[in-house]
């Protein structure tokens, strides 16, 4: 039995690395965004990008923070976004509790993309101001404004000219 | 007559072109330059004018499908909407097919009627045009509701549905008008001069009539093996799912095929699924003719019957499943995926790869979401449906995980320690599942993904899990699990997946920015 168990998962292995041989080597969490259905944009080593929304038992990746707020209506229950900040592993959290957003103080969003294919990298959150200022600076993000979260959950939201 | 000199051998010449073109493999097949030419062994019933009308077969499971009320009705619906379309194009009426025929088709899609209606008295036009092909599509459609029957008949096993499932499908095929049960090129049988023209132009009738064939094949995971009480349930989450969304999806590539709406299904009854792909097929291609205004009425005639020639089974007698013959991408091209018997070969397949629409390329032989091969025999796995897809997976976790990272309500059926229970799990929108089988425990020793079917499984008592840990003390010391700590846990998307990156063969150019991908 333990013969034809190591057998059976020996042969497993080998048709995965027969599998890898056929596809390129994706990092975990490839998928798309269930908003945009743009590509998820993979965590680095110097930054993360995956938004996290979670509302009960479910996790959801997103592709940005634009995506998050655009896609929030088909949630009825509470939600918790993690949101990618300046800082690799300390998101900015943000819940939506009965319908009603809280950010922590301080908190700061840019939301400045003309591509969607650049919103990972121009719709993000800051846990500060200066934190925001670095970022554009470093970017080189042009009219950048800093928003607070209502700000930015409105200039989202609005109706398209 | 020399019209009809012309006429052969214009004929002639173009029959192989017709019926044994070759194409480009990897990239799918070129478009056809020229009609289909009639071929010399059409059956002669197809020119006979008498309704020849054939009923079902006597069984007490006859109208069963009235036990899910709601899905009942829904597939009553899909008959209105077809011969309403069909009767709009037949009269000349095509330019009101986006507007007023769909708008009334919809409106009856949402009211729909409360038992079958003949369609002879919604499309009399098209009835007496093309009685011979609602032959075809009105036997088939007999074995599309007496096979749901059969599911959601009460009082029978599995083992008496599936023995009855088979005496059905030899009841079917016995008679000139079935449809072959074997699997056909698909990309050939969308190849012809006029391929694509009907979702081109009436890209909105052609989602209702996707969004039907995407309700006609959902629906056999929902039943197969599937204790009564538990398919009504189930269609709560797939009926809403088709009314809101699927009937009015324009951006499919294809239409759905029975073995990615029911893979369970499929993989046992590979001639039945094979036979509704074919059915829907043709129903493509006669949308197809039909739309074509620079077809005369005779030519439109003469298409359709060569449209059905190609999908009968009397047309594919002694051909096998899964072989070619040297004829690839050609009529008599019946090659599979090789784990999916109960599947034609797509646009662009390699063996067990291929094309999802909404899904980007998939393996059939693997885990939708740890990619790693799926286990044979016994437990099989599971499937999770959400979103509008089905998908294969190899174990509980994985079905949980996948079903956790998608919006919206799921549904997982999945095998347990007694292969006569299926377990049925029905998540809400935020992940809170229910289960068919009261006391269903499982185990869950997270580890190295290859062996996930060891280590994720359900049982149907507490005793079940502890005599497989008894036998596998690997697991000694793993708390069994009940539903509500099994549904919190969560281990998102495991390092084993991988997505296969190349672009959508039905859309050629540079891989898309989106999509693609699950």
């Amino acid at each position: 039995m333990n013969i034809i168990n190591t057998i059976s998962k020996s042969l497993a292995l080998f048709a995965v690395i027969g599998t890898l041989g056929l596809a390129p080597i994706a990092s975990a969490h490839e998928g798309d965004c269930p908003y945009c259905k743009m590509k998820l944009v993979q965590n680095t080593k110097e930054q993360d990008n995956e938004v996290v929304l979670k509302t009960g038992n479910k996790r959801i990746e997103y592709r940005c923070m634009y995506c998050v707020i655009k896609d929030q209506g088909r949630y009825k229950g509470d939600l918790v976004v993690y949101a990618p900040s300046e800082k690799v592993g300390e998101p900015v959290v943000l819940k939506r509790t009965g319908g009603k957003w809280a950010a922590p103080e301080g908190a700061v969003f840019l939301n400045t993309f003309k591509k969607h294919a650049d919103c990972a990298a121009l719709s993000r959150a800051f846990s500060s101001k200066a934190a925001f200022d670095a970022y554009v600076a470093k970017h080189k993000v042009e009219g950048a404004k800093a928003l607070t979260f209502a700000e930015f959950a409105e200039a989202v939201t609005k109706p398209a000219k | 007559m020399k019209a009809i000199t012309l006429l052969g051998i214009t004929a002639i010449a173009s029959l192989g072109l017709a019926q044994d073109h070759s194409g480009h493999q990897m990239a799918g097949m070129k478009k056809q330059t020229e009609l289909p030419a009639m071929p010399r062994d059409m059956p002669a019933w197809l020119a006979a004018p008498g309704a020849d009308h054939l009923f079902y077969k006597a069984a007490p499971y006859n109208w069963a499908i009235n036990r899910i009320p709601k899905f009942a009705k829904d597939m009553y619906a899909t008959g209105v909407g077809h011969a309403m379309a069909y009767e709009a194009l037949v009269r000349g009426e095509a330019s009101t097919l986006e507007t007023k025929t769909f708008d009334t088709i919809n409106w009856v899609l949402k009211n729909q009627p409360a038992m079958p209606v003949d369609e002879g008295a919604i499309s009399p036009t098209f009835l007496r045009k093309y009685g011979y092909l609602e032959k075809v599509f009105d036997w088939a459609h007999t074995l599309h509701f007496q096979t749901i029957d059969v599911f959601a008949h009460p009082g029978w096993t599995d083992e008496q549905k599936e023995k009855e499932i088979e005496r059905l499908w030899a009841f079917y095929e016995a008679q000139p008008y079935a449809i072959t049960g074997l699997p056909m090129n698909m990309d050939y049988l969308d190849s012809f001069s006029y391929s694509m023209k009907f979702r081109t132009d009436y890209p909105k009738v052609n989602g209702l009539f996707w969004g039907y064939h995407w309700l006609q094949t959902v629906n056999y995971d929902m039943l197969y093996r599937v204790p009564v009480k538990d398919q009504a349930p189930q269609y709560e989450v797939l009926g809403a799912r088709y009314h809101e969304t699927e009937l009015y999806k324009t951006d499919r590539d294809f239409m759905p095929m029975t073995a990615e709406m029911s893979p369970r299904f499929a993989k046992r009854f590979p001639q039945i699924a094979n036979a509704f792909d074919n059915l829907h097929m043709l129903h493509d291609n006669v949308n197809d003719i039909l739309a074509q205004p620079q077809l005369t009425e005779a030519q439109k005639q003469e298409q359709v019957k060569i449209a059905i020639y190609r999908v009968l089974a009397t047309t594919h007698i002694s051909e096998t499943p899964g072989e070619s013959e040297g004829k690839e991408n050609s009529l008599h091209d019946h090659r599979h995926p090789p784990s999916m018997p109960g599947m034609g070969w797509m646009k662009g397949s390699e063996d067990d790869i291929m094309w999802m629409s909404g899904m980007g390329w998939m393996d059939m032989s693997a885990c939708s979401h740890c990619s790693i091969p799926m286990p044979e025999g016994n437990p099989w796995g599971a499937t999770v449906s959400a979103e509008g897809w089905t998908m294969m997976v190899r174990c509980l976790m994985c079905a949980r995980d996948m079903a956790g990272e998608t919006p919206g309500r799921a549904i997982i059926r999945a095998a347990t320690n007694d292969p006569n229970r299926l377990l049925v799990l029905i998540s809400d929108e935020e992940g809170n599942w229910t289960s068919n089988i009261d006391g269903i425990v499982f185990l869950e020793k997270y580890g190295e993904h290859p062996e996930c079917s060891g280590w994720s499984r359900a049982f149907t008592t507490l005793a079940a899990l502890e005599k497989y840990v008894s036998e596998n003390p690997e697991y000694k010391d793993t708390k069994p699990l009940n539903l509500a700590e099994w549904a919190a846990l969560n281990h998102g998307t495991p390092d084993t997946y991988r997505k296969i990156d190349k672009p959508n063969p039905y859309k050629p150019g540079p891989p898309p920015a989106k999509g693609g991908g699950r």
